[in-house]
């Protein structure tokens, strides 16, 4: 029991402001659903707006994991209660994992509006949901590592606070994650697919029935998914450093 | 029985800065360390491997018997450091920082709720637990960071300028805390920039000059080995500091002459003994000339 009330508190300590000031969460959630807004509004059919929402999904987690980059950042060069924690009986994998975990707390009014949104539209079955968890989960970790590792290296608190923010636009708006993978020309899709949240909102469309995809598509989708947040876990592990060199 | 060692310590960043070079000395247990130096001599550095924060490059130190790499697990659980430059996050009250640190090292949560408390009385912040910090002091704030690592009850206290940003009762109260943990057997390695502060606290300090131990002994020790005696300030009575004479007097007899003659001539005389800070800047190489001239 004692590692999981480390990244109990840890959780709580770094979320506690969010909890106080719930500004952010209200934030993260106007800018996942404006692209909803918008579908709902000039989306030809509904069936498109519906992606949108899961877009909403896809996004609010995805985004909110890069956040993860301030926390470190502050933490390490500026509270400098990273060496404090060093200092003491933490682990390591506790304050990563309570760092995380915090930032689940900004995503989920989005994220639980968006499937309650889903299902009065398209109801949906408990695994399609289960399935749906788990991809967002997955791309959620991969941009909790990149956060993290951004947060490790940078010196720079400008840095630390734009970057996850320039990644959240390019990863989120730029690839097909609130519109359809076919709306791009042939030549571009296999370039969208190499995004991770390109096969994680296609795979989230597809548990939701939105769209249907080949086997292929969802092997594919699936295993580029976990060996992203594979290669990911590794760079932030080589890249972050508990004891410094 | 000695808490810290080190022997030939050395570290070179990955960037190629050598910041400590072959440092060896030792810490008893319940004594208050004090590591002076100047800005980048190295300090830190030091600091930071014997609290388990930084590797080491070359030779080895221990703290409580175990290696600063190889047995940083078993160090962790005993130590609490508070870090140069420490900010509480401003979002957050005293009470929200210094409970919830306890219960992250692991106290049940009515020890660390009276743990928390108790700190808090004798830093004098109970009384603004409920604020945020970004509504205290900048000393309420350093205070703060401190209550953050008083409250691990540890063996050895790494203490990185910890009363910077005080004002002097504040710093005070912090150097009585300090004494009254060492008294309870707490050992203490503190670095700062106050020579007046090493000088009320340390047991033993050692003067940290580019890396290098430049001294390690005690602030009597360091005082001698300046070898400046006592400087005999002798001016006229009504002068306002014109025809002001500093002269330096290493024996009695010296001292005596000086006084006598001064007297005689119906000058006024102060004697200056030698300060910790006139010695920390010998032995640093700095000089002192601007203000003696």
């Amino acid at each position: 029991m004692k590692r999981p009330r480390e990244v109990f508190y840890i959780g709580l300590f770094d979320s506690l402001p969010i909890l106080r000031d719930p500004m952010l969460m209200i934030v993260i959630s106007l800018f996942s659903f404006l692209p909803v807004l918008f579908a709902y509004i000039f989306a030809p059919q509904p069936q498109l707006a519906m992606q949108t929402i899961v877009g909403a999904i896809v996004l609010s987690l995805g985004f909110i994991g890069l956040f993860i980059a301030q926390s470190v950042y502050f933490y390490k060069y500026w509270h400098r209660f990273q060496d404090m924690f060093v200092a003491s009986p933490v682990s390591p994998l506790s304050y990563a994992m309570g760092l995380a975990f915090s930032t689940l707390l900004g995503a989920a009014p989005a994220t639980v509006v968006a499937f309650i949104l889903l299902y009065l539209q398209v109801p949906y079955s408990v695994l399609a949901l289960l399935q749906v968890l788990a991809v967002t989960v997955l791309f959620w970790l991969s941009m909790v590592f990149i956060g993290y590792t951004i947060g490790a290296v940078t010196k720079n608190t400008r840095r630390a606070n734009s970057l996850p923010q320039v990644l959240g636009i390019v990863l989120g708006f730029l690839p097909p994650v609130y519109y359809t993978l076919d709306t791009l020309p042939p030549f571009l899709q296999p370039i969208a697919l190499l995004i991770p949240s390109t096969n994680a909102a296609q795979l989230a469309k597809y548990y939701f029935g939105l769209i249907s995809i080949s086997t292929f598509e969802i092997v594919f989708g699936w295993v580029y998914l976990i060996a992203f947040v594979i290669g990911m876990g590794l760079v932030a592990v080589r890249r972050a450093h508990w004891v410094d060199p | 029985m000695d808490v810290v060692a080190v022997e030939g310590l050395g570290k070179t960043y990955p960037g190629g800065t050598e910041a400590l070079k072959d440092v060896t000395f030792q810490i008893a247990k319940g004594e208050i360390f004090c590591l002076l130096g100047r800005n980048g001599a190295g300090k830190t550095t030091l600091l930071r491997i014997l609290a388990t924060q930084l590797k080491p490059s070359a030779g080895r130190a221990t703290v409580l018997g175990q290696d600063v790499e190889r047995g940083a697990k078993a160090i962790r659980g005993r130590i609490a450091v508070v870090p140069q430059e420490a900010r509480p996050n401003m979002m957050l009250s005293a009470w929200d920082h210094i409970r919830l640190m306890c219960l992250i090292r692991g106290m049940p949560r009515a020890a660390a709720l009276a743990r928390a408390r108790k700190v808090m009385e004798e830093l004098e912040l109970w009384e603004h637990r409920n604020k945020l910090t970004a509504d205290l002091s900048g000393g309420l704030r350093q205070r703060v960071i401190l209550a953050m690592a008083l409250v691990a009850d540890a063996e050895i206290l790494f203490l990185d300028e910890p009363t910077i940003g005080l004002d002097p009762l504040g710093r005070r109260k912090v150097w009585a805390m300090v004494r009254k943990l060492a008294r309870d057997g707490v050992t203490i390695l503190l670095t700062t920039h106050y020579l007046d502060e090493a000088e009320k606290l340390a047991d033993r300090l050692a003067i940290i000059d580019k890396g290098r131990l430049a001294f390690l002994g005690t602030v009597q020790g360091a005082i001698a080995k300046a070898g400046m005696g006592t400087r005999v300030v002798v001016e006229p009575v009504a002068a306002n500091g014109n025809g002001r004479e500093v002269l330096s007097a290493k024996t009695d007899a010296e001292i005596l002459a000086v006084v006598e003659r001064a007297l005689r001539e119906g000058h006024k005389v102060t004697l200056k003994p030698t300060s910790l800070e006139e010695a920390f800047i010998q032995v640093v190489g700095g000089s002192i000339d601007e203000e003696t001239s």
